[in-house]
């Protein structure tokens, strides 16, 4: 095995000092000379179509330098993926959901732009609205767009295998349906963006974003500018988890602002907009039939499901599929089929979260999994375990796990939780379940259809001073990424990670998709390694020719120059890397030559020394429609173990003890990590028990802030107990892959599965309020009272 | 109408004139430009405006800043010194307990004002100190780790 | 988000602060905490003209012992009663419901006064102050009046205030030996939460023979403001102390002293179950407390 100087350790963040001393800067932390501010004119209504706009007043108003609607800001259409675009900056001709953005004003404060979009004058006509699935595919419905009719936005008809066949070679069949909330990504620095347009006509957008590539593209398309001449940058982000995976609204007419007065202008969202722009978590509502033998092998899975898309499209089209792609791994099955439908209503709408759109189906799936295994008096550990997939093999639809750790998972989480001795024997009232899951380590296809590299990345060293700076264009939004790959150059460099400086999340660094399907460390981490190899080759190049020793027999270790055999006489380097410095008093004297001194040599003989690296997937397998979504160079799997506390009488539940085991290949930064699993962990708790945007009956959010909409507290989170299980997978740089998604798989199934062992009852609509389980409580007793 | 006060932030003495609708959240930010102290809702629900108001760690979005007047207050900034990272500080950055950073210095105020009324929390008591905190990214472990590592 | 302007006045006394509230009338508000006036200012759900802070009066944030009873001042923090050594010893149940008000950073501002004029039918220290029977002390130009807790909320939001009336502070007399009480919240979550249901009960028994000498049942979230059981406290006087008597009296205040309403927080029914199960665990923990 390798050993590694750099990697694998528990360094600490290079972005958290300043973060811990409140120095890291955040868009809103940023005051610009001369800078306006921003605010927008969102629909009250539902559903409505806009009979006029009337901005006079508004414009008569002492400092608004400007006001925009759609007649300035033009009809051109974008979105996620190419393949739907269905919006505009502002409504044209009719609003779609309440908060559907109409118009925009620039002006010297705050208080002045939100005093002029008060005094603007809408008239509507309001049209009936629809709020539900079920409503919106009615006979006679309202129709959100007119292209799309019967408000179905999209749907996916799959069959691998003969799904019909296996479920009638099955001993077992069960059905079963799960139905989920609208979740929030309630991450706690809400939107915002500062746009800049200078005086040759260069636009610099400022934004807390995950993906400043696709933001790019998106401002260029819409504003009709050269791609060129659009740059756009991110400060630190206080997080995204998915809903910052796209362009926004306020980051266009921020743009269109900048553009028209010529001054800096910044625009936030406020925790209501937050909650009204939507784009996290879909609700879904699946049905699940699966079929087994009678000793556990798993033969069949029939999956249909209804997702609550709101009024526009965002990441549904791909959401649609992954819910379908990413449900039959990580088992053995060879028979799967699915059916899924995204819906159109008068909400917002819906987008891409963290476990984009696996994690609901997983919880049904994960909990018929437990129903099966108490059938056929089998553990649900060992039904998992003879199910479960092993490196090399590959699911029925086409997904190819080259690395997967799932056994050494689940035995991590069985030794981890002592589930042997808990299964079975807990007190009434406590419970003891577990579920498995997986996810991709980056999507294998850029959003918009395109032969781009994923990743590109630039290595530079100092001419002095031996410091290798590395630029690339990805999204640190949190996640620790600018650390990993600070990590990986300076392993693959060879030096103290102390002398790698790395600059990140501007697009005029080179092409990064940036921070979304858990992409980065495998994406941007091979792009990085190989501009950080280029760099290693190149000084030992120049060393190979002042030295007379073959590149083969040198290495970079520490920041020294190691040798294969005798040290050569580097007397001579030495004395001209001396010279240069002279009256400098910490000119180096170690036995070794060291890469300051081997770097400086290398700037002398070719200027400076800059290394570049890409990174594209190679050919993914999946030639049925569809396929491009859920295959990936990788996949990460986890196992998880939940104990639960239910009170019988209330319905309450205790969440006791997680224990969660992670295949993330090699871990690159195992304090990361861990920090990702537990991180995943608490946003699936809060899914599983308390977590759901709520909506009046005329489409409003209800619970727009964090006091309503309850994310998890630090008196909710149990103890967590993290293994890592590494793996070595091939196609990701020193065998790393991803950690950030697929640990909130199993969460959700497993904190259900000990639920059923606590109280006896199967949930099958989350969250598990109170409540909810209250009354499950209640049927489960009555049921048993009249079977007794 | 604008009103005189005078405060006390990280051992300086401040004299400003304030809209009495102004937060002292936004004073501290936009006015004094202490921006580590964030914002995260506006409404008291988060806890990322945290500052130590008179010793007691308060939402800053909740309070006006003509409130403050003649008042004592730690922010973020305060914290390091000359040497360095504050012990908390330090703990954070080793055992992991940042991701986005967003609530890193409410959190931060809260648990240095946990500890300096109560030097030896008890698991409960951290949880309970960190309470009006919310992190989206950690899940907590990693900040319990920290604080409980820097207890005496 | 912004606050609406308004104009800020910090009287030192009581007096000016009548004299103020007397001359803007409805276009004033009294703010003491914050952290409800601001939040409810910055969405817009109030509006004034006038803020009256009564932050700076002397005495307003005052816990007092007296011989007889327990003076709190209007202004008083959740956690300044939460850590008083009085309503540590003493009044337990209050503690509780000023532990789980909000978070730990609202109760550093938050005051009792604040909660109680907000009048929400789900208030944290509402049920306690209920049990304890307290009286809540107000002051006018025309003079002082006390109220009676249980007469002070007229609907949610709505108190027996009048304009020109400040409430000073609560007076809640001393318990008697053998007194118990207890207070439980019931939310979806263990922090920052606002309450499904919340329940206080207090308890006096006859230490020889274990009946029940006084008993105060309080809900809150099951009614327009926080409630008394009459009925379940009825049915338990005199009677004898134990789980038999605690079951019954939870039947009816679960079936007759309570009329929830189904809000996205919470349904009637489930609201109602809970009435009984929070009823019989706080008058049993009540209990334990009166016999220790």
């Amino acid at each position: 095995m390798k050993s590694y100087d750099v990697i694998s350790t528990r360094a600490n963040r290079i972005d958290t000092p300043d973060k811990a001393t409140g120095k890291a800067v955040f868009v809103d932390d940023i005051t610009l000379p001369g800078m306006l501010y921003g605010a927008l004119l969102q629909s009250p209504h539902a559903h409505a179509k806009i009979l006029s706009i009337d901005t006079t007043e508004a414009e008569k108003l002492p400092g608004v330098k400007a006001v925009i609607t759609a007649k300035e800001a033009g009809q051109v259409k974008y979105g996620v993926s190419p393949a739907r675009y269905d919006e505009t900056v502002f409504a044209v001709d009719k609003v779609r959901y309440v908060g559907d953005e109409i118009a925009a004003v620039a002006a010297t404060s705050l208080d002045v732009a939100l005093d002029a979009v008060s005094r603007i004058k809408v008239t509507y006509e309001e049209l009936p609205a629809v709020f539900t699935v079920e409503d919106a595919v009615k006979d006679g419905a309202p129709q959100l767009h007119d292209e799309f009719k019967g408000n179905l936005c999209a749907e996916v008809h799959q069959e691998f295998g003969n799904v019909a066949e296996g479920l009638e070679n099955s001993d077992i069949v069960i059905t079963t349906e799960m139905k989920s909330k609208r979740q929030d990504g309630a991450f706690i620095e809400m939107q915002g963006c500062i746009a800049e347009y200078d005086n040759r006509g260069v636009l610099t957008l400022t934004s807390s974003t995950q993906v400043p590539h696709y933001v790019q593209r998106t401002v260029a398309m819409v504003l009709g500018m050269d791609v060129g001449k659009v740059r756009v940058k991110k400060p630190y982000v206080g997080a995204g988890f998915g809903i910052k995976a796209a362009a926004n609204p306020m980051e266009l007419a921020c743009c269109m602002l900048a553009k028209k007065t010529k001054k800096p202008v910044k625009m936030n969202f406020t925790r209501e907009q937050v909650f009204m722009y939507g784009r996290a978590r879909h609700r879904f509502h699946h049905t699940i039939t699966t079929g087994a033998k009678k000793d556990g092998t798993l033969m069949a899975l029939k999956h249909e499901c209804w997702l609550d898309g709101g009024a526009y499209t965002s990441f549904g089209i791909a959401t649609v599929y992954y819910t379908g792609s990413l449900l039959g791994g990580p088992y053995k099955l060879a028979n799967m089929s699915y059916d899924g439908y995204r819906v159109y209503n008068n909400k917002p709408a819906c987008g891409a979260q963290r476990g984009h759109g696996a994690v609901i189906a997983r919880a049904c799936f994960e909990q018929q999994l437990d129903m099966i295994a108490e059938k056929i008096g089998m553990d649900p550990l060992e039904l998992r375990i003879k199910n479960m997939m092993e490196t090399g093999d590959t699911t029925c639809n086409d997904l190819n796990m080259r690395s997967f750790g799932m056994a050494e998972c689940i035995e991590a989480v069985r030794n981890g939780s002592d589930w042997d001795k808990k299964k079975g024997h807990m007190p009434p009232g406590k419970g003891i379940g577990m579920a498995c899951g997986f996810f991709v380590s980056g999507a294998g296809y850029p959003i918009y259809r395109s032969d781009t590299f994923h990743g590109t990345v630039i290595v530079k060293l100092t001419e002095d001073g031996g410091t290798a700076l590395v630029y690339t264009a990805s999204a640190e939004i949190g996640q620790g990424s600018d650390t990993a790959f600070a990590m990986i150059a300076a392993e693959a460099l060879g030096i103290p990670l102390e002398n790698v400086r790395l600059a990140s999340g501007d697009t005029d660094m080179g092409v990064d998709l940036g921070a979304y399907s858990s992409r980065q460390t495998l994406m941007t981490g091979h792009a990085t390694k190989e501009a950080a190899e280029n760099v290693r080759r190149q000084v030992l190049e120049v060393l190979s020719e002042q030295l007379n020793v073959p590149v083969e027999k040198m290495d970079i270790r520490n920041g020294f120059i190691e040798f294969d055999g005798d040290t050569p006489d580097f007397s001579a380097l030495r004395t001209r890397y001396i010279k240069e410095h002279r009256g400098w008093t910490d000119n180096p004297d170690s036995d070794k030559l060291t890469f300051k001194e081997a770097s400086r040599i290398a700037f002398l003989e070719r200027g400076s020394i800059v290394g570049t690296g890409k990174y594209k997937p190679h050919s993914l397998g999946g030639k049925f429609k569809g396929a491009a979504v859920g295959t990936s160079p990788a996949y990460g799997c986890s196992a998880q173990v939940a104990e639960v506390t239910v009170d019988m009488d209330t319905g309450q539940i205790t969440i006791d003890r997680i224990t969660d085991a992670h295949d993330c290949g090699k871990a690159i930064n195992m304090t990361s990590v861990e920090g990702q699993m537990e991180g995943s962990i608490s946003m699936g708790i809060g899914e599983a028990m308390h977590e759901e945007v709520i909506f009046d009956n005329q489409g409003r959010v209800l619970n727009h802030d964090l006091a309503e909409y309850k994310i998890v507290t630090s008196m909710d989170m149990p103890r967590v107990k993290t293994i890592v299980v590494e793996s070595d997978e091939p196609n990701g740089p020193f065998g790393a892959k991803e950690v950030g998604e697929g640990a909130i798989m199993p969460t959700i199934p497993a904190i259900l599965n000990a639920v059923y062992d606590a109280a006896g009852v199967r949930v099958y609509e989350l969250p598990l309020t109170p409540e909810r389980v209250f009354h499950a409580i209640q049927e489960y007793r009555e049921r048993t009272r009249a079977s007794a | 109408m604008k009103k005189l006060i005078q405060m006390t932030i990280n051992d300086r003495a401040y004299e400003v004139a304030v809209e009495p609708n102004k937060t002292l959240a936004d004073l501290i930010r936009y006015d004094l430009g202490l921006t580590g102290t964030k914002k995260g809702c506006d409404t008291g629900d988060c806890g990322a405006c945290t500052v130590i108001l008179n010793g007691d760690p308060v939402n800053s979005c909740l309070v006006l800043a003509v409130q403050a007047d003649n008042a004592v207050i730690e922010t973020i900034e305060g914290l390091s010194t000359d040497e360095g990272l504050h012990p908390l500080q330090q703990a954070f950055v080793e055992k992991g307990a940042i991701q986005c950073g967003f609530c890193t210095p409410g959190m931060i105020l809260s648990a240095k004002n946990l500890l300096d009324k109560n030097p030896a929390p008890t698991e409960a008591e951290i949880r309970e100190g960190i309470s009006g905190n919310l992190c989206r990214c950690t899940g907590y472990q990693k900040i319990f780790e920290a604080i409980e590592s820097t207890r005496s | 988000m912004l606050l609406p302007k308004f104009e800020f006045h910090e009287p030192e006394s009581i007096e000016k602060a009548l004299v103020l509230k007397k001359q803007f009338n409805s276009g004033a508000r009294f703010l003491a905490g914050g952290t409800d006036l601001l939040v409810y200012l910055k969405k817009k759900i109030v509006s004034t003209d006038h803020v009256i802070s009564l932050q700076r009066i002397e005495g307003l944030g005052e816990i007092r012992e007296n011989e007889s009873d327990l003076f709190i001042g209007a202004c008083t923090t959740m956690a300044a009663i939460s850590r008083h050594p009085a309503v540590q010893k003493r009044f337990c149940a209050l503690k509780s419901g000023a532990d789980n008000m909000g978070t730990h950073l609202i109760r550093n501002r938050a005051t009792i006064g604040g909660n109680v004029c907000n009048a929400s039918p789900a208030g944290d220290t509402l049920p306690a102050l209920l049990v304890y029977d307290a009286a809540a002390l107000v002051i006018s130009p025309d003079g002082k009046r006390d109220i009676p807790l249980r007469d002070f909320f007229k609907g949610p939001g709505k108190t027996d205030l009048k304009n020109d009336e400040i409430l000073t502070g609560f007076r809640l007399p001393n318990p008697p030996d053998h007194s118990g009480a207890h207070y439980i919240q019931l939310g979806k979550r263990k922090s920052a939460e606002i309450n499904v249901v919340n329940a206080a009960s207090f308890l006096t028994i006859d230490p020889g023979a274990g009946n029940i000498l006084s008993v105060r049942i309080a809900l809150g979230s099951v009614a327009p403001t926080p409630i008394r059981a009459p009925e379940a406290e009825a049915a338990l006087m005199g009677n004898t102390a134990g789980d038999d008597a605690f079951n019954a009296a939870a039947e009816i205040a679960r079936s007759r002293d309570c009329s929830p309403i189904d809000d996205f927080r919470g349904s009637a029914a489930y609201r109602r179950a809970m009435v009984g199960v929070l009823t019989k665990r706080t008058l049993a923990a009540a209990f334990d407390q009166a016999r220790a």
